[in-house]
């Protein structure tokens, strides 16, 4: 596994993110909100994936979840993301589920800190 | 104020549409955001199969699509659109997050044009999509000169009709063509009544008008599949497929008509011709051919100067042997 983002480091790079789409902190909400109700969806699947240890789809979802939260440069997402998509071609279940914690846990981190500098 | 060529590769950039494939939502959005911003219009397929059906449409020449897809991943959408033969090439970049190189080489054996690895940096994206409109346009310069050399090489530059090589052909195929579906095959050769004093009286301006109008006047007054083509200085010869010879000659008279009232327009002012036709038909004659339709052809309009001009003239069946040629029968 690698090594997580720092607690301290800021679970978005706003400046990055922004600058892939143009400076428009509008949208980067709008896409915020697309994210959120993604994530919550793919979270769904991936619990039911994780009970039945279903690798090909956890891989696959932790792929797809990678890419999303590389796009918005939400670094702490992304890597809980690619360590169950490693997990999952790994056929490693202990592992997949550690970092599925990881990940909502990140997610949690994620929602706060926008609840708390929403621009 | 923008140069003309200026403004019209700008309006055909703006006209381009770009297939977005990309089963994540926001890499979706993001990818059309900045699309749109620099001026193409976007098409956003949400899974491989979307992708695909708008892959069916000729109007779509630049695509980016994500590898990994359910259904149908882009990897596997590369490989089809290579399999099939479309009007033209879509130019196709790949995007994902694989990055070793022997993915990059899979991409590219599967008929991906490009390759970009996920997240996208915008600036190499517009980069990479400049690459991709050079190849289009290089091709679209291309299929536009293909289209000029065949024009050239088929078509009468005077009167736009066919040319004489190329009428032939259409007749031989024709033949073919209606010998294997029993259907008949018709001709007329015509030419423009007394056309040397047209040249002489208005001079050989007049007589290029002449020509022109009388080849408008045809291409209105003939059905939408049969062909027109110049056989060679003002005779003009037209090729009616599934034609009997009753048929032949009622759109020969409508030829003679239309070409009887209408005066056509020359530098002098507006002046009046007519025209003599022959007419023959496959069902008419014994081992149909191109020659002897032809030479049946010829000598029906022959009939039809002999007897008086401005009128149409069939021609009788062809003996086997061109021995004992008969008379054409006039009709008016």
């Amino acid at each position: 596994m690698e090594k997580r983002p720092d607690e301290g480091t800021l679970p978005i790079n706003r400046a990055e993110a922004l600058e892939r789409i143009g400076g428009d902190s509008d949208f980067l909400k709008e896409l915020l909100g697309i994210y959120s109700e993604e994530f919550l969806l793919r979270a769904k699947e991936l619990r039911s994936a994780l009970n039945g240890q279903e690798f090909q789809t956890i891989q696959e979802l932790g792929h797809s979840l990678k890419g999303s939260s590389a796009n918005l440069s939400l670094p702490g997402l992304r890597q809980a993301a690619m360590d169950i998509e490693t997990a999952g071609l790994e056929k490693n279940i202990q592992k997949a589920k550690e970092s599925f914690a990881c990940l909502e846990k990140e997610f949690e981190r994620l929602k706060k800190h926008l609840a708390q500098s929403p621009d | 104020m923008k140069r003309p060529a200026e403004a019209k590769k700008r309006a055909s950039k703006k006209a381009m549409q770009i297939l977005i494939a990309d089963d994540d939502p926001v890499s979706g959005k993001i990818l059309e955001k900045n699309l749109r911003k620099w001026g193409y219009k976007t098409l956003l397929a949400k899974n491989g199969i979307e992708a695909w059906q708008a892959l069916q449409k000729t109007g779509l020449r630049l695509a980016l699509l994500d590898w990994m897809m359910p259904e149908v991943t882009g990897l596997e959408l590369c490989q089809r659109i290579r399999q099939v033969t479309k009007p033209n090439y879509t130019y196709i970049i790949l995007l994902t997050s694989k990055d070793e190189l022997q993915d990059i080489i899979k991409g590219l054996e599967a008929g991906a044009d490009d390759y970009m690895t996920k997240p996208v940096n915008f600036l190499e994206l517009h980069a990479r999509l400049q690459t991709g409109r050079r190849i289009i346009d290089l091709e679209d310069h291309l299929l536009k000169t293909q289209k000029r050399l065949y024009e050239l090489s088929t078509r009468d530059n005077l009167t736009a009709l066919w040319n004489r090589a190329t009428i032939l052909r259409f007749l031989q195929e024709e033949l073919e063509q209606g010998a294997r579906e029993k259907s008949p095959t018709s001709a007329i050769m015509l030419d423009v009544d007394l056309f040397k004093i047209v040249n002489d009286t208005y001079g050989h301006l007049a007589g290029d008008a002449v020509l022109r109008g009388i080849a408008d006047g045809l291409v209105k007054n003939v059905r939408l599949y049969d062909k027109i083509g110049r056989y060679g200085g003002d005779e003009i010869f037209i090729v009616l497929p599934n034609c009997s010879l009753t048929n032949v000659a009622k759109i020969a008279e409508r030829l003679r008509l239309a070409c009887a009232r209408n005066k056509i327009k020359v530098p002098e002012g507006r002046i009046s011709v007519t025209l003599s036709l022959g007419c023959v038909s496959s069902e008419a004659m014994d081992r149909p051919s191109v020659d002897r339709m032809i030479f049946a052809c010829d000598r029906a309009l022959y009939q039809a100067k002999h007897q008086g001009r401005n009128c149409v003239a069939l021609s009788e069946p062809l003996p086997d042997s061109r021995k004992g040629t008969t008379h054409g029968k006039k009709t008016r």
